[in-house]
């Protein structure tokens, strides 16, 4: 096959692969939310409401695309493809298994927050375009939050790093290869279990989750940055939303829950073959625990959050990366 | 006492909470039992034959601070009493149940009918009653104050 197509045939699953995991995420959103609120969720249209997001994008694609006429025209119209396209691009880096994977990147997790860190420009962009006030103070919430929050992000993942040798998800994950002990899978959540809570509570802020979803902040903001939007342009950065949710706990199960790799269940052909069916479960047992937190928490102030990311939370990244450094090189030699 | 373990406790109760039945009542496939004395519209209450017990004493009529029950009586106590029309505006009534206190027949109730909403404003006002014979104002031996 020539290489265009097979980059072409490439783009159109991660595209297929986002849109569906938005419709099953918001779906599962929904329903989780629901019941950790002793609620029921969507119950209407379909099976214990299951085609209520399919209705929902049928919506979202028929609506009226609105512009305030003193919004920014330019700004208004580049801005949900400049949220939407870094969290695409974020799948090119995600490896499903050893053989499944959009592209090879050697330095994948780099890569994927690289690219995500657009997302912030994206939304600031969105929320000034807008003209409203509401969407100007939520811009400006999601670009102070998530700047914050990249720095311990990035840290949190240098131990791992450090581990692995490697930034390549595959590395990453084959170096979780194995047990210690006969029976504690080698999965670097042990470790790096302290890196780990800064990077769950990272990943949290990164991707506009309550208790950090200062710049969305629905009774205070009404959908902040996205505000002014409507029909596919807010649709796109619904998506981006939950495409990022979907990214965030696919990296974190590559660099802390062994990937595609289970216990007893490492190099051979059903693993191979079972890899990506593995790395999915792990990967939507991580989202439903973020929609847990989302479910238990209330949203705390912005303040608050910031004040709690760079004295606590960049000081504390910090400090095991250099602890840890040290430990490595002690254990090492 | 260690920092952030409340968190850990409320995340304790809402997975709890994904366990125990919902709370949620989809209302027109499901109904809760409303409580014995809830006030709802005003209705008549009937005899054993299907008569109403009303006797167009009109005290309901001056009794309700909302001045929206209307009778109109014609005869009288010696012949006995009919009742053209007894209107109630159910859109102005506030449930307030003085009427039915100050019935001193039993003939009136506030019943357990709560889905009053209408797309039509004329529903609002019922004619309870049209054209009937008032019951007769004495009461039958050894019946007690109801």
């Amino acid at each position: 096959m020539s290489p265009l197509i097979v980059i072409v045939l490439r783009t159109l699953a991660g595209l297929g692969l986002l849109l569906l995991n938005g419709v099953v995420l918001i779906y599962m959103l929904r329903k989780v939310l629901g019941h950790l609120h002793l609620r029921l969720g969507p119950t209407r249209v379909g099976p214990w409401g299951m085609f209520q997001t399919s209705m929902d994008v049928v919506k979202l694609l028929t609506k009226e695309d609105f512009r305030p006429t003193q919004a920014d025209k330019w700004l208004f119209r580049i801005a949900p493809m400049l949220v939407f396209v870094p969290s695409f691009m974020a799948y090119l880096a995600i490896g499903f298994s050893p053989t499944w994977h959009f592209a090879n990147l050697d330095t994948g997790v780099l890569f994927v927050f690289a690219v995500l860190s657009f997302v912030p420009i994206g939304v600031m962009m969105a929320g000034w375009a807008s003209n409203s006030k509401w969407s100007l103070i939520g811009g400006m919430r999601a670009a102070g939050q998530q700047i914050a929050y990249e720095i311990p992000l990035l840290l949190s993942v240098l131990g791992v790093a450090m581990l692995a040798g490697s930034l390549d998800p595959k590395v990453i994950v084959e170096s979780q290869a194995g047990l210690w002990l006969g029976f504690v899978p080698k999965w670097y959540i042990l470790p790096q279990f302290l890196g780990f809570w800064i990077f769950a509570i990272s990943a949290q802020a990164e991707t506009n989750q309550t208790p950090f979803d200062m710049s969305e902040a629905e009774s205070e903001l009404v959908t902040g940055f996205a505000n002014e939007y409507s029909g596919m342009r807010f649709g796109f950065m619904f998506l981006a939303e939950f495409s990022n949710t979907f990214i965030a706990a696919a990296v974190g199960t590559t660099l802390f829950f062994g990937g595609w790799l289970l216990p007893g269940l490492e190099h051979n052909a059903v693993a191979l073959a079972l890899g990506p069916i593995i790395f999915m479960v792990k990967v939507y047992l991580g989202i439903f625990c973020m929609m847990w937190v989302r479910g238990t928490l209330p949203r705390i102030r912005i303040d608050q959050m910031l004040a709690f990311a760079w004295k606590v939370l960049i000081p504390l990244s910090l400090v095991w990366v250099v602890v840890f450094a040290i430990i490595l090189k002690v254990v090492g030699a | 006492m260690i920092w952030g373990l409340g968190i850990f406790r409320a995340m304790a109760v809402t997975m709890r909470n994904m366990f125990r039945p919902t709370l949620t009542v989809q209302y027109p496939d499901e109904r809760l039992v409303i409580p014995e004395r809830a006030r709802w519209a005003l209705a008549h209450k009937y005899d054993e034959v299907g008569n109403p017990k009303c006797t167009a004493c009109m005290i309901c009529e001056r009794e309700c601070p909302d001045h929206i029950i209307h009778l109109t009586v014609s005869g009288d106590v010696a012949s006995g009493k009919h009742i053209d029309e007894y209107r109630y505006e159910l859109g102005s009534c506030m449930m307030c149940g003085l009427c039915v206190e100050a019935c001193p027949f039993d003939a009136i109730e506030m019943s357990h009918e709560y889905e009053l909403a209408t797309p039509d404003a004329g529903k609002l006002v019922r004619i309870l009653l049209s054209d009937v014979p008032a019951a007769s104002g004495k009461r039958a031996k050894g019946d007690g104050d109801a």
